[in-house]
């Protein structure tokens, strides 16, 4: 700390970024090396890899296309059981490997185009909740008297509701379809965003490099986005990693009750919610976007749970 | 209706004079004041306490067929009266059947007791428990818990499963039904009756009977199912054919097809078994075959049907209709009267015909007429009719007697359970129990046991056979119908029923200025669309 008589904002900057931590290895590089030593955070890594890889590539792997209706181009029974040629279904017979959904189309096509939609789902929505939510929590925690007093309490109205049902409510008013369950599922997850962030913020903002910033001039939408923010984000990401799991979650409900994506999308929740009456006389189509909404939710949770480990400072020893 | 009520009363009291019973008897009736309006009726009278003539406008050969409906059931008339005015007979009916409501617990089921003062053959049990559920797996599988002995509406698929399930039996229904694709000519582009005909040929309908239809259904050759006679008469329907409905479609000015909606209720219909699955199914064959993007948009089913009736859903939307009373009127005549607006603005090219139909007693006499009306019907394209269904129920096997009948909902009190209840389960809940008002099979099923109509359907055939009234005749000419009542007979109120519960159950559905004309939504859709409309409605 030798730079302490040097008055610019500049060194300011510095002493922040690399005073404070006192490592001269980034923390996100450390997050990385830490989050690949744990179990729980490898094994996430790997199945968040793999649904990316077939969201990229589910034009290449699947066999048909998604909305591809079998009627009269190929001989298959709605509904028919999935069809798997190593396990001994017969040749001749088309190979589907997770069999025919009730309006004749191929479900392993279907399943790999929902990963698509699933992700761009968990991504957008929070995205959306994240932004909002963050900027909202600091402008609370960072200004406080008026600006927190309103802004949280409108957050405490919208936590006051059971968040699938109020995002239930926000589409039975905008009306059902995938962009207003995207943003109903946004407003509902906004909240938990601007809580953390404002608490954040709260603690941050009491710190000295900021009052040395302060201090120095700093002006301060520069104090907020250059100083606070970056050093209360660890606690944002970790919730927005998990925020995914639930909006993808919260998602294949509201399509399932058919509020979310309408047919013919290939969608997880509405695969399941049409076809959830046959769920014995052809439980193939529910189990597999089933257990793909299970997986994809795992991958998720397991990487929240990995990144909070790597993240936590008591464990930084 | 005043100056109908007056002559009417001053008739029956010289009657009563003349005849001199024991105690006056005071008839009540109801009259149009001319036959101007367009409907059928022309009054209902009570000539003595155990005879109704019914005066008609031009002469009505289905009368006994319509009159033996449920929804023309008989209540008692200081009932109707009291409680029509303020809106509460929905969940109070009071009948002359083999059962009576015990309780209605909304959202879960509901409770009648055996009528031990029935008329007719006591039913075996004591409990008749109405439950519904949505889904045909759920009701299905309650079904093999045997926490319910019947189920309404199996799904297609289950079929051989029940067939071949020991603990279970097959119960066919042999009711004809029609699914059609309504349009409303209101709206655009449905105005145009070359996209109506592109879209009747654009359709492939043999595709959805033989992927999402049970054995037995058949595509729709005509609206009318042909065992119901003059329904097949004339030209059949359009032949599938993409690319001529595609060049109909360009010249209507949409080469390229046009954005539309699909509504549906998710409700199990006989003409509609899945309803999802068919309505993607749509969508897929309008966009493939003639570029239509259609969105798929389930709604409630109550909502569903009263915008459905008021022709205020902007696209295509998918309904059917199952046979009420074995005559062709109830096909045509509900659906393309004057005073039906679910397609748009009625067509005159087919009502017309209708009326002039419907006033022949002969069905080989009116044959040529009918065969005009479906031909206007093919030309005009109110409607795309795609299948008559085929249907069953399920059942435990220890029941007897639990057969269908073609017409009117199961006589439940002829089953015998072997013990002190039946539960029957069915696809959704009642809206009301005054059917009256009331149009969706699920109410009348759970009206049938409570209340009766002056003549009911056979158990075998669609034969009519006496109810609370033992004959209904005609004058020569057909325009005058006595009905002669059932003596001795109580409601379950205890008052006793006579000629004036007939003339005050009826005239609270077709007399548009009764004080009990309230009913559910006001629309009484079976007096209006069955009678040609009610009478007295003040323009």
């Amino acid at each position: 700390m030798t730079s302490l008589n040097n008055a610019s904002a500049a060194a300011a900057d510095a002493i922040a970024e690399e005073g404070l931590i006192g490592d001269p290895v980034p923390l996100w590089k450390q997050t990385w090396k830490r989050l690949l030593r744990k179990r729980s955070g490898q094994v996430g890594l790997i199945i968040i890899g793999l649904l990316l890889l077939i969201a990229i590539t589910a034009p290449v792997i699947a066999p048909y296309d998604p909305n591809d209706v079998l009627i009269g181009t190929e001989h298959v029974k709605r509904r028919e059981a999935p069809c798997v040629h190593l396990l001994g279904c017969d040749i001749n017979r088309p190979q589907h490997i997770m069999g025919i959904d009730g309006n004749s189309r191929d479900t392993f096509s279907r399943v790999l185009y929902g990963t698509r939609v699933s992700l761009m789902i968990g991504l957008v929505t929070v995205t959306t909740a994240l932004v909002s939510g963050v900027l909202l929590g600091a402008i609370a925690g960072f200004f406080g008297g008026i600006a927190d007093n309103i802004i949280m309490r409108i957050m405490d109205v919208i936590l006051g509701f059971p968040s699938l049902l109020l995002a239930i409510a926000i589409v039975a008013v905008l009306g059902p379809g995938i962009v207003n369950a995207l943003l109903a599922i946004s407003i509902v997850s906004m909240p938990a965003y601007a809580r953390v962030t404002r608490a954040s913020v709260l603690s941050v903002k009491t710190l000295d490099f900021v009052s040395a910033t302060r201090a120095l001039g700093g002006s301060p939408a520069r104090i907020l986005f250059r100083r606070v923010l970056p050093n209360a984000l660890t606690p944002i990401v970790v919730l927005a990693t998990l925020g995914i799991a639930t909006a993808i979650l919260d998602a294949a409900g509201l399509s399932f009750l058919g509020l979310g994506a309408q047919p013919p999308m290939p969608e997880w929740g509405t695969m399941l919610g049409t076809e959830k009456d046959q769920v014995f006389s052809a439980p193939h189509l529910v189990f597999f976007p089933g257990i793909a909404i299970m997986l994809t939710v795992l991958g998720f949770n397991l990487l929240g749970d990995g990144l909070r480990d790597a993240l936590d400072p008591r464990l930084n020893t | 209706m005043k100056l109908g009520l007056i002559g009417g009363l001053a008739m029956v009291s010289m009657t009563a004079v003349l005849a001199g019973p024991a105690f006056s008897f005071e008839g009540k009736s109801v009259a149009a004041a001319d036959c101007n309006y367009g409907g059928k009726i022309k009054s209902i009278v009570a000539t003595d306490e155990h005879t109704v003539a019914f005066s008609m406008c031009s002469p009505d050969p289905a009368f006994e067929a319509k009159a033996a409906f449920v929804s023309f059931g008989i209540e008692p008339s200081e009932h109707i009266e009291k409680n029509g005015p303020k809106k509460a007979l929905l969940d109070n009916p009071i009948g002359t059947g083999p059962f009576k409501l015990d309780s209605w617990n909304r959202g879960d089921s509901i409770i009648m007791s055996r009528n031990d003062a029935y008329w007719g053959d006591k039913p075996s049990f004591k409990t008749l428990v109405f439950r519904w559920n949505q889904s045909g797996a759920g009701r299905l599988n309650e079904l093999r818990a045997g926490t319910v002995d019947e189920i309404a509406n199996l799904s297609p698929e289950d079929f051989d499963g029940v067939k071949n399930d020991p603990d279970l039996q097959f119960l066919p229904l042999e009711s004809p039904n029609t699914l059609y694709l309504g349009m409303v000519n209101t709206v655009k582009p449905f105005d145009d009756v070359k996209v109506r005909q592109a879209i009747a040929m654009g359709i492939d309908r043999q595709r959805i009977v033989d992927n999402f239809y049970p054995e037995g259904s058949v595509v729709a050759s005509h609206f009318t199912p042909c065992s119901m006679p003059n329904g097949c008469s004339g030209e059949e329907w359009y032949k599938f054919d993409a690319a001529a409905g595609k060049k109909l479609l360009a010249e209507a000015g949409y080469p390229n097809g046009f954005k539309t909606k699909i509504y549906y209720r998710d409700v199990f219909r006989t003409y509609l078994p899945e309803p999802s699955a068919v309505a993607v199914e749509f969508q897929t064959q309008l966009k493939q075959n003639l570029g239509i993007d259609a969105e798929v948009l389930p709604m409630e089913s109550g909502e569903f049907i009263s915008q459905a009736n008021a022709g205020r859903l902007d696209g295509f939307y998918l309904l059917g209709w199952g046979a009420d009373y074995p005559h062709i009127t109830n096909f045509l005549d509900y659906h393309f009267a004057a005073s039906n607006m679910q397609f748009g603005k009625p067509f005159a090219e087919i009502y017309n015909l209708l009326n002039k139909a419907g006033t022949i007693g002969d069905p080989k006499a009116a044959e040529p007429i009918y065969t005009e009306a479906n031909n206007a019907i093919r030309a005009l394209v109110p409607t795309v009719p795609i299948v008559h269904g085929a249907s069953a129920f399920g059942a435990r096997a220890t029941l007897k007697n639990a057969a269908l009948r073609p017409f009117g909902a199961p006589r439940l009190q002829d089953v015998d359970p072997g013990k002190d209840s039946l539960v029957f389960m069915q696809s959704a809940e009642p809206i009301s129990l005054y059917c009256a008002d009331e149009t969706d099979g699920e109410s009348l099923y759970a009206c049938t046991p409570i209340v009766e109509a002056l003549l009911d359907y056979a158990k075998d055939s669609g034969a009519i056979v006496p109810s609370l009234a033992t004959s209904c005749e005609a004058n020569s000419d057909s325009t005058v119908w006595t009905c002669h009542l059932r003596e001795g007979v109580k409601f379950t109120d205890g008052s006793d029923f006579d000629a004036n519960d007939v003339v005050v159950s009826w005239a609270a559905g077709i007399d548009a200025t009764n004080a009990a004309h309230v009913g559910n939504t006001g629309s009484f859709d079976y007096f209006s669309s069955l009678w040609g409309g009610l009478m007295n409605v003040k323009k």
